[in-house]
């Protein structure tokens, strides 16, 4: 059944989430190919900037301390994708979903510390070649309001 | 010193979906999705066990950029879809290509592809600031 376009426009959120320094580094370390292990991410892989988890380096770089590695996003920036995934009167078969196209874009770095705040809202729901797609943009702002993350959420949910 | 970027430039960057990789990103990312750390729920979804997620092929799209232009912080713009799933023991080949130098920003097209040569995306475009 397809997902009734009624549902353009509603929204979710706000959430909020604060930047801490470790799960930052972890992000970075782990998506860089580190294997994770008790207290330790054992040595950084090579091509992992040094910006992204070592405070010495990146005191000494362009942004005087660690920043987030850009797709750590994500970590807060899905939630209001997951919410209408979960929103029962939506109805989204989440068996038959899969992620089909991801847009993001990045208006400043992202630093330990900082408190983000997301809301969105579903774009567009329609339905193409049978399947029934469901667009979700999000916005995250940082502490004094200015945006940092605009995000464009496809997700495809294929027949039963 | 400063490196300049021209049109027609290109990069690789190849990485490895170790077996476990899929659990690692789970814990670090928060996306604990059944289908990218319970075997039998990837094989109910019809793949023979769990799959990557796909957040972490962009996520390693954007890392080829990143290290060509040797800043993460430069990255303001990237944007997938999602072809085919990253199965564990995956090697996934990312290549750039620079498209465009203007106004301050690089653009570059990456493509991805499995070791059967199959892309995992599709349309992949990374942006970065030039300075």
């Amino acid at each position: 059944m397809a997902l009734d376009p009624k549902f353009v426009g509603r929204a979710y959120g706000p959430f909020t989430y604060e930047i801490g320094r470790e799960k930052l580094r972890e992000f970075s370390l782990i998506l860089g190919g580190a294997v994770p292990s008790a207290g330790t991410f054992g040595e950084p892989p090579e091509h992992v900037s040094p910006l992204l988890y070592s405070q010495e380096a990146a005191q000494a770089g362009p942004y005087g301390d660690v920043i987030a590695f850009p797709s750590f996003a994500v970590v807060f920036a899905i939630r209001p994708f997951s919410a209408a995934i979960a929103d029962p009167e939506l109805g989204v078969d989440r068996v038959r979903l899969v992620h089909g196209e991801q847009e993001l874009e990045f208006l400043g770095v992202m630093r330990p510390g900082d408190v983000l705040t997301t809301t969105g809202s579903i774009t567009e729901l329609y339905r193409k070649a049978g399947m029934d797609f469901l667009v979700v943009t999000t916005e995250t702002r940082n502490a004094k309001g200015e945006p940092v993350v605009r995000g464009v959420w496809t997700a495809v949910i294929r027949p039963a | 010193m400063a490196r300049t970027f021209q049109v027609g430039d290109t990069f690789t960057h190849v990485r490895q979906c170790d077996r476990l990789r899929p659990v690692y990103y789970a814990g670090a990312s928060g996306d604990y999705n059944p289908i990218h750390i319970d075997p039998e729920v990837g094989k109910l979804a019809g793949f023979n066990g769990v799959i990557l997620q796909g957040l972490c092929t962009l996520g390693w799209a954007v890392e080829a950029v990143a290290v060509f232009v040797g800043d993460p912080g430069r990255v303001r713009r990237v944007k997938v879809r999602f072809s085919r799933p990253v199965l564990p023991e995956d090697t996934v080949t990312f290549q750039g290509r620079v498209t465009a130098v203007a106004d301050g920003r690089l653009t570059t097209e990456v493509t991805a592809t499995n070791q059967r040569g199959e892309p995992v995306l599709r349309g992949a475009v990374v942006e970065t600031s030039l300075g």
